[in-house]
C-alpha cells in the first residue's frame, strides 16, 4: 500500500510543491498556520486541482476528515448523520461519547462533540488511506488521547496526520514539514526527530537536555528524558 | 474583578465565585460549560438566575473585549485598520484618537504592517492577532479569550499568549493548552457546569497530576 505524490497543488491563489512517498503507517505533516497543510490534504483527497502525479498502490478506500466538522454535516439528527456515512449509530455513538444524543441536531452539539462524532465515523470506516486535517483542534485532552489511540490501531494502513498539536501526539512513522510553499519529507522516526523544526515544546525541551526519544509521543519523550538522568 | 453569585444558567451552577486575580484561565473537558461562562462574563448572554459582575458592574455595562475561536467569523471590515479601529469607533471615540490608538495597539503587538493589509488576505494567525488588537484597543475592563489558540500553530499562539501575559490587562481565557493555563494567576477547572477546582496553577494542577490535564512541560520537570 502506498501513496506517491509529485505535484503542484493550488488553492485560492496559493501553490504548494509536494514530492513524497508514503507507505503504511502514520505520517505527520506539520507547518505554520497558512503554510499549506490543508492544501496538501485536500490534494491527496482529490478535492483541489493539481498539476503532476498522485498515484496510489493498493489503496482501495480513502476518507478525509476536514478541520471544521461542520462542513461534513448533511443530516438533521446525529443518528441520520452517522447513517449518512453508511454506519450504525448503535456502534458509533458510544465511541463518540454521545450515547443518548441520537435525535439531537448535529449543530446543537458543542464543537468538540461534533468533532468527536466526525472522527468516530471516519475511524469506523477504517479506510486504506485516512487523511486527518487538524483532528485535535477543539478537543479536550481525553478526546485527544482517544484519537491518538485510534490512529495507533490502524495497522497496515496509511494515516496522513496534518496537525500543529503541541501536547498530545501519537507515535508516528515519518515526519514531514511544509515551509516556503514546499513539502519537505524528513524521513522515518526516530532519525528525523532532530531535523523537525515544528517539534512541540515538550520535545524541543527534551532534545535540548540530550534526550534521544524513540518516537514523538509524550511517553517516549519522558522515557528518554529519564534515561538521560540515569 | 469578577464576582458571581447564585448563578444557574443552562449547565452552569456556580453558587459563589470571586476572582480578583488579573489573569484567569478556565479549563475543563469539552461541554463542561466554559464557553457559556465566558459568554456571560462578556455580556453576550444574561444569566437566567443569579448575578455576574465585572469590575462591580453587569458585563453589558462594562467594556469587554472578546476574541473567539474563529476570528474570521467576527471580522466586519475588509481593511485591517478599520477592523481594529471599529471597536473604538463603535464607542464613539473621536476619529483622531481612535486612529492614534489603533496604530498604537498594532505597534504594541509588533505588527503595525498589518494595518495596511486586507482582512481577507492575512493568515489565520494574523487574523487572531487582529481580533486581539480590536479587543484590546479600547483598553477594556476585561479581555475574554475563548479557545483562541485552538486552531493556531505554536508561534502564533505563543505571540497571543505573551501579549496577554505581558500586559496589565485583566483577562479570562479558556484553553485546551494546559501549558498556557499554567501561566495564569488563577485557574478554574470546570466540569459538568460546576467549578470543581479553583486556585493558583500549582494548587489546581497538583490535584490534576496523573490526568491528561496536567501541563506537558510540568511532566518533564518531575
Amino acid at each position: 500500500m502506498r501513496a506517491e505524490l509529485e505535484l503542484m497543488a493550488s488553492r485560492e491563489g496559493f501553490s504548494l510543491r509536494c514530492r513524497a512517498s508514503y507507505g503504511p503507517g502514520v505520517h505527520l505533516v506539520s507547518g505554520a498556520i497558512g503554510s499549506g497543510k490543508t492544501t496538501m490534504a485536500l490534494a491527496m483527497a482529490g478535492l483541489v486541482p493539481f498539476d503532476g502525479d498522485l498515484r496510489f498502490e493498493g489503496v482501495e478506500s480513502k476518507v478525509m476528515s476536514l478541520q471544521f466538522p461542520e462542513y461534513h454535516v448533511t443530516a438533521a439528527s446525529v443518528d441520520d448523520e452517522v447513517r449518512s456515512w453508511g454506519l450504525d449509530p448503535g456502534e458509533v455513538l458510544p465511541r463518540a461519547g454521545l450515547i443518548g444524543r441520537n435525535a439531537v441536531d448535529p449543530f446543537k452539539l458543542s464543537r468538540g462533540q461534533l468533532k468527536r462524532l466526525n472522527l468516530a465515523c471516519v475511524f469506523a470506516l477504517d479506510p486504506d488511506l485516512l487523511i486527518l486535517d487538524e483532528p485535535f483542534s477543539s478537543l479536550d485532552c481525553r478526546a485527544k488521547a482517544k484519537v491518538c489511540q485510534a490512529i495507533g490501531s490502524r495497522d497496515g494502513r496509511i494515516t496522513m496526520l496534518f496537525s500543529h498539536e503541541r501536547a498530545m501526539l501519537p507515535r508516528v512513522t515519518t515526519l514531514s514539514q511544509i515551509s516556503d510553499a514546499e513539502l519537505e519529507p524528513l524521513g522515518a522516526v526516530p532519525g528525523s526527530i532532530g531535523r523537525w523544526a515544528g517539534a512541540p515544546p515538550y520535545l524541543r525541551r527534551a532534545l535540548e537536555h540530550g534526550a534521544r526519544p524513540r518516537n514523538i509521543a509524550m511517553d517516549d519523550v519522558e522515557e528518554a528524558l529519564c534515561a538521560t538522568r540515569g | 474583578m469578577i464576582r458571581i453569585e447564585g448563578l444557574r444558567h443552562h449547565l452552569l451552577d456556580v453558587p459563589s465565585l470571586i476572582a480578583k486575580e488579573g489573569r484567569v484561565a478556565v479549563i475543563g473537558p469539552n461541554g463542561a460549560g466554559k464557553t457559556t461562562l465566558l459568554e456571560l462574563l462578556s455580556g453576550m448572554d444574561k444569566p437566567r438566575e443569579g448575578t455576574v459582575e465585572v469590575m462591580g458592574r453587569r458585563p453589558e455595562l462594562a467594556t469587554v473585549g472578546w476574541v473567539g475561536e474563529f476570528p474570521d467569523h467576527t471580522m466586519l471590515f475588509s481593511r485591517v485598520f478599520d477592523e481594529v479601529a471599529s471597536s473604538l469607533r463603535f464607542l464613539k471615540v473621536p476619529v483622531d484618537v481612535a486612529d492614534r490608538r489603533t496604530r498604537a495597539t498594532m505597534g504594541m503587538l509588533g505588527r503595525p504592517d498589518l494595518l495596511l493589509r486586507g482582512t481577507g488576505e492575512i493568515s489565520g494567525g494574523e487574523k487572531a492577532l487582529v481580533a486581539l488588537a480590536a479587543a484590546l484597543a479600547p483598553s477594556p475592563d476585561l479581555l475574554v479569550l475563548d479557545e483562541v489558540d485552538s486552531h493556531l500553530d505554536e508561534a502564533s499562539s505563543r505571540l497571543i499568549r505573551e501579549t496577554v501575559l505581558s500586559s496589565d490587562q485583566r483577562a479570562v481565557y479558556c484553553t485546551q493548552d494546559m501549558d498556557h493555563a499554567a501561566a495564569a494567576d488563577l485557574v478554574l477547572y470546570i466540569d459538568g457546569g460546576r467549578v470543581m477546582l479553583r486556585g493558583p496553577p500549582e494548587e489546581v494542577f497538583a490535584s490534576l497530576e496523573g490526568t491528561c490535564f496536567y501541563p506537558s512541560m510540568w511532566r518533564l520537570r518531575r
